[in-house]
């Protein structure tokens, strides 16, 4: 699983980061990031779906 | 296709005071109802059209009726405007910024809990929830403690006057609330003037201390202090209240949070989501617009029922329940879109705080037999007017 941020939907929920901290990362403005590549370990796969269908702005997407 | 049924409902008969539930479900019967000023957007996915629209659905038009002597920075204003004051206030409420405050802010908590564990009662609305955002506010802008109950003074005067529209309120209330808001709106220019150009870690001096392009003038510094205090600090005080309220009148629940503090994050969640203390967020359209099938002449007010659309059965399992436990819950109580409230992190960190340290010393507590906790209505926000609670076990009735 790989997962992206689209930074123009996203407006600083802030709960991909706090969902699955491993793979998400807050900047200086408290928007959300993807750590690295965005690719997920097997072990985060939960958190990341957790924190995909919790985010109100729908700005979290996985990718192929 | 068919005409969409609009239902028009008189919002000031909704059984809001006692049974609030009750009347976000009246207001959930329809995704849209005509009210008494426009429309009420109450569906989730129409709530969120709204709100992530801002060129067709404007604040700036929407506050206007406001009537705030100073610019509400940047509540009452569109992108881009919007947009700058945004990326400028952004970091100093991002959750790396907040973060440091934590220990302070839990001792100060946890200083407000003491007492009233010794007396075995308090009204919590005058105890803890009124008085700690007003703390957090001044550990916020570097001033006094001592300085609170000057503050609550201030800040009740300056949002009587907004509550009230200036049109039902008693003349000499509304003479003293100019009064008071004038006081504070002394307060603050002095205190501006002292801080500019001083250097200082507390977000004022910061904010006054931003060079070119991000630097911000005298008038909307005062903007910017007002807006701290109407939007931060009765939010998080009617939103605390109300939840617990929820929690004292619900002895599962009460026990499911104190025996596992785990579960703070998650019950403010969903606390939040069946609360939410600012839930009518209003717009004016500015062009033609279609909402729910319905076409809009440019000009109508339409405001977003935030604890409607948390209710709403197409986005939430059985919405009416509390459940700590919800796999999902992307409840909208701080708003989406461009003006997502910007004190969400510092809002959630206080609530953490206060519903932890509290269920860590308190574990039971019920309303004191004979009051009525009861929120004021009609009103522009949700809050209680006080809730009195008893410590301990609630004896058998």
């Amino acid at each position: 699983m790989r997962v992206a941020i689209d930074s123009s939907r996203c407006t600083g929920h802030g709960l991909c980061y706090v969902h699955a901290p491993t793979v998400f990362t807050d900047d200086d403005h408290g928007y959300g990031r993807v750590v690295g590549d965005g690719v997920v370990p097997d072990g985060d796969l939960d958190a990341v779906r957790h924190a995909l269908a919790n985010c109100p702005e729908g700005a979290i997407s996985e990718l192929q | 296709m068919a005409r969409p049924v609009v239902p028009t409902i008189a919002t000031h008969e909704l059984p809001i005071p006692e049974h609030r539930d009750d009347a976000w479900r009246t207001l959930g019967e329809a995704p849209l109802s005509a009210v008494e000023d426009g429309y009420a957007a109450t569906g989730r996915d129409v709530v969120e059209t709204v709100l992530k629209n801002p060129s067709i659905f404007s604040s700036k038009k929407a506050f206007d009726v406001l009537g705030s002597p100073v610019p509400l920075v940047p509540l009452a204003f569109d992108p881009p405007e919007q947009t700058r004051y945004r990326r400028i206030l952004q970091p100093f409420f991002s959750p790396r910024a907040i973060k440091p405050l934590e220990d302070d802010l839990r001792a100060q908590v946890i200083d407000l809990i003491e007492p009233i564990i010794a007396k075995g009662a308090c009204d919590f609305m005058a105890d803890l929830a009124g008085v700690f955002p007003v703390q957090v506010f001044l550990t916020l802008f570097g001033l006094p403690l001592d300085m609170r109950d000057q503050f609550v003074e201030w800040k009740n005067a300056v949002l009587g006057l907004t509550a009230a529209g200036g049109a039902t309120a008693d003349d000499a209330a509304a003479q003293e609330g100019m009064q008071k808001a004038a006081e504070l709106f002394m307060y603050l220019s002095g205190l501006i003037q002292k801080r500019r150009g001083q250097p200082g870690e507390d977000v004022l001096s910061q904010v006054l201390n931003l060079g070119p392009p991000d630097a911000i003038t005298d008038e909307e510094a005062i903007g910017l202090c007002f807006l701290f205090v109407l939007a931060g600090l009765d939010t998080v005080m009617d939103a605390l209240g109300l939840g617990m309220q929820r929690l004292a009148m619900d002895f599962a629940k009460r026990r499911e949070l104190a025996n596992n503090l785990s579960l703070v994050p998650a019950a403010t969640e969903e606390l939040l989501r069946l609360d939410p203390p600012a839930p009518f967020l209003p717009r004016v359209s500015t062009g033609e617009a279609t909402l729910a099938g319905v076409t809009l002449p440019a000009g109508t007010r339409v405001t977003g029922y935030l604890a409607v659309a948390n209710r709403d059965p197409d986005e939430f399992a059985n919405p009416y329940d509390v459940d700590f436990h919800r796999p999902e819950n992307r409840h909208i109580s701080f708003g989406m879109g461009v003006h997502r409230c910007l004190g969400s992190h510092l809002a959630r960190l206080e609530m953490h705080l206060v519903y932890e340290e509290w269920h860590r010393r308190v574990p039971n507590y019920y309303v004191t037999p004979g009051t009525m906790p009861k929120v004021h209505w009609p009103r522009g926000t949700i809050g209680l007017e006080s809730l009195h609670l008893t410590l301990g076990e609630e004896p058998a009735r």
